[in-house]
């Protein structure tokens, strides 16, 4: 038991860190479907400092990675309001492939010293916390929140709704961008193409599932992850067949979405802003 | 500097006249750099065309089984005059396209299907998989192994079972944990699946899986383990014991020699079947390239000691002269020899005869000392 309850926090911990990240753009309004291309370019940018400059700074690159994807994303999202929807897609893609792609000579290297997942995972869970603190505690996350509930009004008392939503995406891009990074450089420490493996998009669910707040989102990427590792665990001891064991935690998202149907998104969503429209 | 021009003209005169290059493509399901299946195939590919002046070779990757059909016209339209397609889901692309090129000679990795046009072939590590399995039932301290298996077929079941039967020759009381991730690649679900084995107590790792997670994450823990397709011994230097590692090229460029001498033709490739093992070196027993054992585990191996026919033997030993016997042109030993029961008792090779091809290739049943779901088990 206390195995499972370590397992549900340390491979939980990739799918908090990029709830996080999609959630913060989302209270802002903006919705980040490129997570999963995101995960995967910061796993290979974190991958390759590590092996050149140690693994703290690969986690470094990770972040860094994660920020300039996402405001990239913003870039066509925000500023050339583009549909949000398509731009993320698109991103999810070039983030996808172009790590395919830079990514071939890094396959089958092992990287010498990876980093601790433990640290790693109270860091998530702290951050989570101060997300929450930022969100309903400052000043900041006042302007964040009324920015995706209702930009119009937030304009007209002064709040500059697209740098508030550019920072919320990139802020938020780095904590995927972290969640990349912890894959490649702690949780299973090389790199292959594709090793993001869906959970950008289990993340995406994640957010909704979570309503918007970050300490829900905590206990929703445990909770999968416990059910990941349950599926492993329990295969074999009850007469489940293992093929109804792996869609067990997908089918655990979908049934949550359509309970939680009630929460309610930011007003503005998805809706690129315009002033005087 | 005119001198060096004629020359130049001269060798691609000759060269041209010497001409005739034959050429072979691949149609490969998976990127080249997936370090597991399709990055083989490609490894295998580079070898040939090094080894073979005369061959000229393209490859086209990540083809998904329905697009299968228009890469291979393409090919044909570029002059490809033999074609290699590397996935069991291209095997009814392949017929169809044989049929409409029949002057093509086509090659179908892991098929079971053939034409005059198409011939099929594999490299098959059941024989690893025993020796492995010796060295994991003599490793074993709490007489669990772990096994994290891609799909419930018969190749992957044959292979546990092969795997299972070796570590209950060294020890009989031992059992094999198998784990279902239901994907060929997916090192989360490797990861989880292996941690899961290690809290059931097992403490050493053979898988199928084609990234190097399930070594990693046993290694953290202290586990041996063994790799899987292509030499892993890097990824945990003290804990991956041995190994199972493939060599295409073999195969390759056997296949390609006697297209080129005109023992193959697109008329005569209806019973053309590889299916080759250690002997054939298709295979390699190994933590790397020519690293049978890891030599940190052999004295290990050495303490060890199995019955072999009443007498006492060193598992290395045992290990070292059936990998020999089997490497050698005529093998006197193979693993899937009666009698064989079924874990449920019943007897699927009865005494004193080997497994045929067919037995081989439609394993369903699962071998004494697995536990763990089974689908498809035979009743």
């Amino acid at each position: 038991m206390e195995e499972a309850l370590v397992r549900a926090v340390l491979f939980g911990t990739p799918i908090l860190l990029a709830a996080l990240g999609a959630l913060l753009a989302e209270r802002s309004g903006v919705v980040n479907l490129g997570v999963e291309g995101i995960m995967a370019l910061s796993a290979l940018a974190a991958f390759a400092a590590a092996l050149g400059a140690g693994p703290w700074v690969g986690a470094v690159a990770g972040v860094g990675a994660g920020v300039l994807l996402s405001l990239f994303l913003g870039l066509f999202a925000i500023t050339l309001r583009a549909n949000p929807f398509v731009a993320g897609l698109a991103v999810a893609a070039l983030g996808l492939g172009a790590s395919g792609i830079l990514g071939k000579r890094y396959e089958g290297v092992p990287l010498e010293n990876p980093l601790p997942e433990v640290p790693l995972a109270l860091l998530s869970l702290l951050l989570a916390f101060l997300l929450h603190l930022l969100l309903y505690r400052s000043r900041f996350g006042l302007y964040l929140r009324s920015v995706g509930e209702n930009p119009k009004a937030a304009d007209l008392f002064g709040v500059g709704v697209e740098g508030v939503r550019y920072l919320a995406l990139g802020l938020g891009g780095g904590l995927i961008g972290l969640g990349g990074a912890y894959l490649s450089l702690a949780y299973r420490p090389s790199w292959t193409d594709g090793m993001t493996s869906g959970l950008g998009w289990v993340a995406i669910a994640l957010v909704i599932l979570a309503a918007w707040e970050p300490l829900r989102a905590v206990f929703g990427a445990y909770l999968f992850g416990l059910l990941f590792f349950l599926q492993f665990r329990l295969q074999g001891s009850v007469p489940i067949p293992s093929e109804a064991f792996a869609a067990m935690p997908y089918l655990l998202v979908i049934l949550v979405l359509a309970l939680s149907g009630r929460s309610r998104a930011p007003r503005a969503l998805g809706q690129p802003f315009e002033r005087g429209r | 500097m005119r001198k060096l021009v004629w020359l130049l003209a001269l060798l691609l005169g000759m060269g041209l006249a010497q001409g005739e290059k034959l050429k072979a493509c691949f149609i490969y399901v998976g990127p080249v750099g997936d370090a597991g299946w399709t990055y083989a195939h490609d490894v295998g590919r580079k070898k040939a065309e090094a080894a073979l002046p005369w061959l000229e070779t393209r490859y086209v990757e990540s083809v998904p089984e329905a697009q299968a059909l228009p890469v291979i016209d393409r090919f044909v339209k570029e002059g490809c005059q033999v074609i290699f397609a590397t996935s069991f889901g291209y095997m009814e692309a392949v017929l169809e396209a044989a049929k409409k090129y029949p002057d093509v000679i086509f090659a179908h990795a892991t098929g079971f299907k053939r034409a005059p046009n198409v011939a099929t072939y594999m490299a098959d590590f059941y024989q690893v998989y025993y020796l492995n399995g010796l060295a994991a039932g003599a490793l074993t301290k709490t007489g669990k192994v772990g096994y994290v298996a891609a799909f419930p077929i018969p190749e992957v079941k044959r292979h546990i079972n092969a795997f299972a039967l070796g570590v209950r020759a060294v020890n009989p009381k031992a059992q094999v944990l198998v784990r279902w991730i239901n994907a060929w690649y997916d090192p989360a679900k490797a990861r989880e699946a292996t941690e899961a084995l290690l809290s059931q107590g097992a403490d050493v790792f053979a898988f199928t899986e084609d990234t190097p997670t399930v070594i990693q994450t046993a290694a953290k823990k202290g586990a041996y383990s063994f790799g899987h397709y292509t030499p892993m011994l890097k990824f945990a230097p003290d804990h991956v014991v041995s190994g199972q590692i493939v060599h295409w090229d073999v195969i390759y460029i056997d296949f390609l020699k006697k297209v080129k001498e005109g023992v193959y033709t697109a008329k005569n490739l209806q019973n053309v079947d590889y299916f080759w093992l250690l002997q054939h070196k298709a295979v390699e027993m190994g933590a790397d390239y020519g690293v049978p054992i890891n030599p940190k585990h052999v004295p290990l191996l050495q303490k060890a000691k199995m019955r072999v026919a009443g007498k006492e033997v060193a598992v290395y030993d045992r290990i070292m002269a059936l990998l020999k016997d089997m490497s050698s042109p005529k093998p006197t030993f193979d693993p899937f020899t009666g009698p064989i029961r079924d874990r449920k008792g019943v007897v699927r090779i009865p005494a004193g005869r080997k497994a045929t091809l067919e037995e081989l290739l439609t394993m369903e049943w699962a071998a004494p000392g697995v536990v763990g779901d089974w689908p498809g088990e035979p009743k």
